[in-house]
């Protein structure tokens, strides 16, 4: 046991003072009663009537010295020794995203969580330190290095869940710049393990010791993950996937609707751990569908999902080539592109159309516009040098959205153009050789193949038409983006020609505003449901929409992390010296304090 | 005058008479049935019949009439010897209203009575011993004899009551009125006891201040009898307030069962109360007046 406030104690003088006061005789006020013998001479030793007498037992007094002296404990503040060791700096990590709030425990992980944290502040020393720090895609500190455990609270009550996933690491490297050389530091990270991928190779070595504790016990869920709407046949669908991430088998219903009205009703039931892909119908001319499962479990969030069902507008695209199938059948997969195939004979200039393809062709004046240049014929203006053998191929930026889902390990091409002095932009795919792919944003987004595709295995790879549908899509992005996006995920918007205003109207009511005059980005997505952008064009307002759905199966499957890998600790930075929290008692002391001051009050007017 | 009573009380008290319930004596002519047979004067006026007046007195004809017992004043009528004892001791210069001061008021107003009825009244004032408040009293003329002389004796002093067993023992038969707050170091039973004995319509009229009938304090004090000037150190609590509430309870009780025991009449008053009510209600409720 220690004490907070052992200066404290210098209040036990209070004990001899009661009983100086019983010793001393009061100043009593005089009343003049009209008959004295009618008074009980009833006067007890409470106080003394004579100077100095002598002490006489007395509850009163016996329970007056109880009294103080269990006060006076309790002002020292006596402590006893917690189970939890605490550094001097504890650097809490508290898991927000949408996982955490899944009710398996009550009332729900993020509370339990919060339960636990709240503990933690309690036994805080006055020497002690903490920050605490929102985990989910976008950490945040939202109290750094307090020591005020009413301000810790404050700022642990109103953290709220959201619907991103959690960014573990980032949140690490974030903790660890709190932390400076030879600080006491640990963290504690109260997750429930489902977060982002966590490096955890030894140049992310932390500071500080990391603690999980785990927070749920249950991943018996179903949820729907995947909702598209595609057009089969002239006609329009919702693909449909859900699954039962838990153990045991769940019957429920599935509603679809169409712009808010019930268009089915399916009894489903899903054995532990069984997927099922359903195909819905979508009625002509519906905006918006929607399905929602009833299936009682412990995570609502995806429990309903959304898409746009309005197919999007089309643009108009030229391939210009002697003959190229994979091309064509690339550009093809893209349902709201209208592809017109020409001989480079038959090649004119029109405005009609978003894009070009130039296969081996170069006109005599470049389009203005976004156009894809393949192979041009030596002499041209986008020519490369001579041609050059390629070895291995690779990206020259992995994390290029260009390429993202693109693999090119076993692609091999023959030769290309040495585009090493060509000034064309940016290489995007690359050899020892020389670059591959060129792109460019200015003055449109162009880009320059410098091999025939009839020269490499690329075509015959799933990385094409994936290549293909990344250019052609950063190329002529939709002015709104009708697809799914998860929760916090940027949307880009490109305003129509001559808009006056953009307002993004999300789930809940609230509005946006955007810039009219360049490619906007709207973050503003924690929010599940639908997103309606309105465009205000010629005085017209012109609706599209795009959907924020969960779609994570990692998050849907729920089931809490035993582990969690954390990254190492680098020792030679920090400090650790651990001790035990402390679990102040006093208001427990003070409690009983005042049950003794009850009781004496009792006997005082039961004439004890 | 009209500091002790208003006149609009005093021509209240004008309608009201006492009342006894034997014939009495007096000396001289009053109002009253004597047991003296007295010369036949001229019809002079009427007044309510009373309990104890000759019935035959009773003028059938006004009773025919109004259809209320009214009484000729023509025959010769007796004064009522009335003796008022008032309790100015220590004890009753206390509480809010003053005890003392209403004792002079309740005594003042019983007088008037009397003496608008001819009837005579001898005035006694007693602390340690007890204080002629000069030669009877007769007539409307004396009233303001007596109330400025009421008003003059001062209050204090120790209570002795057996020093009252004698004045009390010696007056004439008649009515006497004895007002006082019955505490004291000696117990007032010697004076009930000799008002008793004596050939007397008698009443004890206990007059007590609201504190203490109900005490207003509690914690620590000091306290100081108001006659003898012991003190004692002393704790109020509800236990010990309750034993007083007790102890006073028990004196009151004594009080009027000695009273009672003696066929006196007893009246517990409070100086909370009005003249006017104490009067006009409780004494009338009481049959000390009419």
């Amino acid at each position: 046991m220690s004490f907070l406030v052992p200066a404290a104690a210098f209040l036990a003088l209070t004990l001899p003072a009661i009983v100086a006061l019983y010793f001393l005789r009061i100043r009593r006020p005089t009343r003049i009663v009209p008959a004295l013998n009618l008074w009980p001479d009833q006067i007890r030793d409470r106080q003394a009537n004579v100077p100095w007498q002598r002490l006489r037992f007395s509850w009163l007094l016996l329970l007056q010295l109880l009294g103080a002296a269990i006060l006076v404990a309790a002002a020292v503040q006596p402590t006893l020794s917690a189970g939890t060791s605490l550094a001097r700096h504890s650097v809490v990590l508290l898991d927000v995203s949408a996982s955490m709030q899944a009710h398996d425990v009550k009332p729900s992980r993020l509370d339990e969580a919060k339960n636990e944290i709240g503990g933690l502040i309690d036994q805080l020393g006055p020497q002690d330190r903490m920050t605490l720090i929102a985990v989910d895609s976008t950490p945040r500190i939202i109290a750094s290095v307090v020591g005020d455990r009413q301000a810790l609270h404050r700022a642990l009550d109103a953290t709220n869940a959201t619907n991103g996933q959690a960014d573990l690491s980032a949140a690490l490297t974030l903790a660890a710049g709190l932390v400076r050389p030879g600080d006491d530091a640990r963290a504690y990270v109260f997750s429930d393990g489902i977060v982002g991928p966590l490096r955890t190779d030894s140049t992310n070595a932390l500071p500080f010791p990391a603690e999980y504790h785990r927070v749920g016990v249950s991943g018996e869920n179903v949820g729907l993950t995947s909702l598209v709407v595609r057009t089969e046949a002239q006609s329009r669908a919702g693909y449909l996937h859900l699954q039962n991430f838990g153990q045991q088998a769940r019957s429920f219903s599935l509603e679809w609707r169409a712009d808010g009205r019930l268009v089915d009703v399916r009894p489903l039931t899903l054995a532990g751990g069984q997927a099922e892909d359903l195909v819905l119908p979508v009625p002509t001319g519906a905006t918006l569908v929607s399905a929602h499962i009833t299936a009682g479990d412990v995570f609502a969030l995806d429990d309903t999902v959304t898409a746009v069902a309005r197919a999007p507008r089309a643009f108009r695209v030229l391939l210009v080539t002697p003959g190229n199938v994979f091309m064509e059948q690339a550009l093809r997969v893209r349902t709201d592109l209208q592809l017109d195939v020409v001989a480079p004979a038959a090649y004119k200039s029109s405005a009609a159309y978003a894009m070009t393809i130039f296969d081996r062709f170069s006109p005599k004046s470049l389009p203005n516009g976004p156009f894809i240049m393949i192979d041009p014929p030596a002499g041209t203006p986008l020519a490369g040098g001579s041609a050059v053998g390629i070895g291995r191929t690779s990206a020259t930026d992995a994390g290029d959205p260009l390429l993202t889902n693109v693999d090119l390990r076993d692609v091999h091409i023959a030769r290309s153009q040495d585009l090493r002095t060509s000034s064309f932009g940016r290489p995007l795919i690359t050899s020892l050789q020389t670059p591959l792919v060129l792109v460019r944003d200015e003055p449109f987004r162009q880009a320059l193949f410098g091999f025939d595709l009839h020269e490499s295995d690329l075509p015959l790879r799933i990385a094409f038409p994936i290549l293909v549908e990344n250019l052609s899509e950063w190329m002529l992005p939709p002015s709104v983006p009708s697809h799914s996006f998860h929760p916090d995920e940027a949307v880009t918007i490109v305003p129509e020609t001559g808009a006056t205003s953009v307002t993004v109207i999300r789930p809940d009511g609230s509005r946006g505003t955007l810039a009219t005059s360049s490619i906007a980005t709207f973050g503003d997505t924690d929010l599940t449901g639908l997103y309606t952008v309105e465009q205000l064009v010629s005085g017209n307002v012109d609706r599209s929409w795009f959907t924020v759905n969960l779609f994570s199966e990692q998050i849907s499957q729920l089931k809490p992390a035993d582990r969690l890998t954390l990254p190492p600790v680098n020792t030679s930075a920090t400090t650790h010296a651990l001790h035990r929290g402390q679990l102040e008692i006093w208001p427990w002391i003070a409690l009983v304090a005042l049950g003794i001051v009850v009781v004496e009050w009792l006997a005082f007017h039961r004439g004890l | 005058m009209a500091a002790l009573l208003d006149p609009p009380l005093l021509r209240r008290l004008e309608a009201l008479a006492l009342q006894v319930r034997r014939a009495v004596n007096g000396q001289m002519g009053g109002e009253r049935r004597s047991n003296a047979r007295g010369r036949s004067v001229e019809f002079a006026d009427f007044r309510n019949y009373t309990p104890g007046d000759d019935f035959r007195l009773i003028d059938w004809n006004a009773y025919a009439r109004l259809d209320r017992y009214m009484l000729r004043l023509f025959v010769a009528e007796q004064e009522l010897p009335l003796s008022i004892f008032v309790d100015l001791s220590g004890s009753m210069d206390w509480g809010n209203p003053n005890k003392a001061l209403t004792a002079k008021r309740l005594a003042g107003a019983i007088a008037y009575v009397a003496l608008a009825a001819l009837d005579r009244v001898r005035l006694t004032v007693f602390a340690e011993g007890p204080t002629s408040g000069g030669a009877p009293y007769r007539g409307r003329r004396a009233v303001a004899e007596l109330f400025s002389r009421l008003q003059s004796f001062p209050v204090g002093g120790q209570t002795d009551y057996a020093r009252l067993v004698w004045p009390i023992g010696k007056q004439r038969p008649g009515m006497t009125v004895l007002i006082s707050d019955g505490l004291g170091e000696t117990s007032i039973d010697s004076a009930i006891a000799a008002l008793g004995r004596a050939r007397q319509e008698g009443a004890v009229l206990q007059l007590l201040a609201p504190q203490e009938i109900a005490p207003d304090w509690t914690g620590d004090a000091r306290l100081r009898d108001s006659e003898t000037g012991v003190e004692r150190e002393f704790t109020s609590t509800p236990v010990t307030q309750g034993a007083y509430l007790e102890a006073l309870s028990h004196r009151m009780h004594e009080i009027e069962s000695s009273a009672h025991r003696r066929g006196l009449r007893y009246a517990r008053l409070s100086t909370d109360q009005p003249i006017e009510d104490m009067v006009l209600r409780t004494l009338r409720k009481l049959g000390l007046l009419s």
